[in-house]
């Protein structure tokens, strides 16, 4: 093959307080598939954007197919063919797939839209990447799963010859991730250079001929996969040798019923769950996207006024009205969208620490500043977030940091029962261990915690046992030592019918 | 704002026409012009913060004044106190009531505050209009001796409004930043659904900004009523604008979430100064509109680019000291 389909020379990018990128330099060979990882921080993402001209870079040169190249937007970078799939669906959710399609050439006739002509272009371009999806559908009511396949669609479309992915597979089940690797494959079967943007080692080691490691900026090294391991790959990334990525769940023995889930229903979302959590316990709940789990996370903490069932919590029968009503008997919440519902990115870390506990630390409505300074003080310490950040920008911490203000919060709040939704979703590997760390912690705290996770691994390792959910309904349960990817998996996609010992 | 007087102004003591810009009497009436900006650019600041707009506080300051004058008329000749009390009593309690129809509406029917309140812009003005007759009343003298107090200063300066402002404004910048309430009126404002995740009380606090605003027009109506002796439904006619160009020039977000007590106060002083400018400097007054229009709009730019501006340079300082 003729030269590099991506050089990338110098590349420097500051942000408020942060080098994003120094000095980074590497090739990307056309055709092939070319990871690029590093912990959140690292300036992966950075990286894909700049090529994909949604960022300038401060210094450094971009060569496209041996030409040098200079994206000031991402017109421009779908002009010299580069495109992008975004982690965060960046489509106008408004208008239909077939519009979003088209949207830089939408089929005219005297300025009036030619709606067959468009739908026909929209069929045209799915089939290309596999996809049947009705052209007419608003992309609102499509699955992440959808709303990306229909991403690729555009960036073939318009002929990119480099597509970037972002972490493409963070809101995928594990189904639909696959079908997603193998579409990956074909793209760079047929000379389409990609660069994967990702810090999930088994894809990496499934798709990518060569991989590139960020590191607090800075480029680490870029090898080819062979002769590479995981082990190698996370030592590149964190710096340090990591002993293992799940700490060895500590076991203790379950305590007393904190949580009682009977007959929980919303019809279309989740039908006659029943379920318990004990004192001490990780109750583990698996399924697909689209499942019903964040929906019965929602039911539980006040955010359905639809759902009908019975829930007791600590013996007591409750009707949980409110988050603010689920919050003061006992539960807390971190939810699957962190920036949408976890924080509030415009306060400052401290300020979102203190959030659901204000009124605690306070005297007839007025703030008590030192208490909640202390307050803040001691959940960053304990969770170790760095001090100065305190007072920082929320917006302007790293995603396993925000992650861990998050937690911060429920734990501030004394919180008997924690559901825990996606809790280390865009996390870095270091932060992941944390975060796995405090779950145990927790747990053998006396805490009892529901763990909704799309990640399979982390399930099997933190979970005392695990229920599995299809459809809205739960199927089957599995007892920790009888947990495997495969039998879930099989649960999970209706393989295998029932496992029932609830 | 109060007067829309001319531009230089005649010194009482010598009878000369003073045109020079910085002199006590010009400072110390632009104060005063301000205040009833400022007072409610504090309200709609803390409106702003939680995401919400209020177009209807220069409809509720002409409701809450016409109501005091037609109270006060109607309870007949009072002494000092009573009157004041009546009348500030009045005045906050209408407007109150206005804030909180308004808030009522806006989580109720679960409208965008810009169209709620566009509404009650028009239904409160037509209110005043009816129960006033369109006339305008007069309000005791005592009430504006009051509000004219010299306070010791010399002749034809009167301090009181400019002071009510600098209490509203401090009140307001405590309210922000010391109370829980304002802690939660920056959370519901810079994302509302993380912070019903977070278990507040978002509807009350919703409710709550416009109670305030509309408060904060009622204060400001008080002051203007006694100010001029007057009141009429065509009151503040338009103010609403000023006032919430006050807030952004001031530095709040219209997308909620950021924003200042004592910046909207400065955002509404210079306002002033700059119509003041224009008219010490002899410009014409036919440009008066277009150069506040271009000056807001600027203001609000480079308030932007100087945060943008400092953020890079803090990037910059700490990448070189990292290097080091």
């Amino acid at each position: 093959m003729a030269g590099p389909a991506v050089r990338f020379s110098g590349i420097t990018r500051r942000f408020p307080g942060v080098v994003a990128l120094d000095d980074v330099s590497f090739d990307v060979a056309a055709g092939s598939c070319h990871a690029v990882c590093g912990e959140n921080g690292a300036g992966k993402s950075t990286l894909g954007k700049i090529l994909a001209g949604l960022l300038v870079p401060d210094a450094g040169t971009i060569e496209l197919l041996g030409r040098a190249v200079r994206f000031s937007s991402p017109r421009d970078a779908l002009q010299a063919g580069v495109a992008m799939v975004h982690q965060e669906l960046a489509l106008c959710e408004n208008m239909t797939v077939a519009e979003n399609l088209c949207l830089g050439a939408i089929p005219a006739r005297h300025a009036f839209v030619s709606r067959r002509r468009l739908h026909q272009r929209a069929r045209e371009l799915l089939t290309a990447v596999g996809a049947d999806t009705d052209p007419g559908r608003p992309m609102s009511g499509l699955t992440v799963a959808e709303q990306q396949r229909v991403q690729i669609a555009a960036a073939v479309g318009i002929g990119a010859r480099v597509i970037v992915f972002d972490e493409p597979t963070s809101s995928l089940a594990e189904g639909e991730a696959r079908q997603l690797y193998d579409l990956i494959g074909r793209l760079t079967a047929s000379g389409v250079t990609v660069l994967y943007v990702s810090h999930r080692m088994h894809e990496i080691f499934r798709l990518c001929d060569a991989v590139t490691v960020l590191r607090d900026g800075r480029h680490v090294d870029t090898r080819p996969i062979d002769g590479l391991d995981e082990g190698a790959i996370v030592q590149m990334m964190i710096g340090r040798k990591l002993d293992q990525y799940f700490p060895a769940h500590v076991a203790g023995a379950p305590g007393g019923e904190l949580l009682r889930v009977q007959g929980l229903t919303h019809p279309g979302r989740f039908e006659d769950v029943s379920f318990t959590v004990r004192a001490g316990e990780v109750v583990g709940l698996a399924g697909l996207v689209g499942a019903g789990r964040s929906e019965i996370a929602q039911a539980l903490f006040g955010l359905d006024p639809d759902a009908a069932g019975t829930v007791h919590l600590g013996g007591a029968r409750v009707r949980i009205r409110s988050p603010r009503h689920a919050m003061a008997l006992g539960l807390g919440f971190v939810p699957e969208d962190r920036k949408r519902q976890g924080l509030v990115l415009s306060l400052l870390a401290r300020e979102n620490t203190t959030l659901p506990t204000l009124h605690r630390l306070s005297r007839r409505g007025w703030i008590e500043r030192r208490r909640e300074r202390e307050v803040a003080e001691q959940f960053f310490t304990r969770l170790g977030v760095r001090q100065t950040l305190m007072e920082a920008a929320t917006s302007a911490l790293s995603g396993g940091n925000q992650q861990k203000l998050v937690l911060a919060k429920w734990l501030a709040a004394d919180s008997r029962v924690l559901i825990l939704d996606e809790p280390t979703r865009g996390v870095d590997v270091g932060a992941k261990a944390e975060l796995h760390a405090w779950i145990d912690r927790l747990a053998s705290s006396g805490v009892g915690i529901l763990l909704i996770s799309s990640e399979l691994p982390e399930l099997l390792n933190l979970s005392t046992r695990i229920l599995v959910l299809r459809a809205g309904r739960l199927i089957g349960e599995v007892e920790r030592e009888r947990a495997t990817q495969d039998r879930l998996l099989r649960l999970m996609t209706g393989l295998a019918s029932t496992e029932a010992v609830a | 704002m109060l007067t829309l007087m001319a531009g230089s102004h005649v010194d009482p003591l010598t009878h000369q026409t003073v045109n020079n810009f910085l002199n006590k009497y010009t400072l110390l009436q632009m104060a005063t012009d301000a205040s009833g900006f400022a007072i409610m650019g504090v309200g709609a600041t803390i409106v702003i913060i939680a995401g919400g707009i209020d177009l209807s506080v220069g409809a509720i300051y002409a409701l809450a004044g016409v109501t005091m004058a037609m109270v006060l008329r109607a309870a007949g000749p009072m002494g000092t106190v009573p009157t004041v009390l009546l009348g500030l009593g009045t005045c906050i309690a209408v407007s109150l009531l206005c804030g909180l129809a308004n808030g009522v509406m806006v989580i109720g029917l679960g409208v965008h505050s810009f169209i709620i309140t566009l509404g009650t812009m028009w239904i409160l003005r037509g209110l005043a209009f009816v129960t006033s007759q369109a006339e305008s009343i007069l309000v005791p003298n005592v009430l504006t001796n009051v509000v004219r107090a010299q306070m010791g200063l010399s002749e034809g300066l009167y301090p009181v409004p400019m002071l009510v402002m600098f209490v509203v404004t401090a009140l307001g910048a405590v309210y922000l930043s010391r109370t829980v309430m304002g802690r939660h009126v920056f959370a519901v404002g810079g994302n509302p659904e993380a912070s019903r995740y977070a278990g507040l009380n978002v509807k009350r606090v919703t409710l709550g900004v416009f109670v305030l605003s509309g408060l904060s027009a009622g204060i400001a109506a008080f002051l203007g009523a006694g100010f001029y002796g007057s009141s009429t439904s065509s009151d503040a006619n338009g103010y609403e604008l000023y006032v919430i160009a006050s807030a952004v020039v001031g530095g709040a977000s219209l997308s909620g979430g950021k924003g200042s007590a004592v910046s909207a106060m400065l955002g509404a002083m210079l306002i002033v100064v700059i119509r003041q400018a224009i008219r010490t400097l002899h410009l014409d007054q036919n440009y008066e509109w277009i150069i506040v229009g271009t000056a807001m709009i600027l203001a609000v730019v480079i308030d932007q680019s100087g945060t943008k501006l400092l953020s890079r340079r803090l990037a910059a300082g700490r990448a070189a000291s990292r290097s080091m």
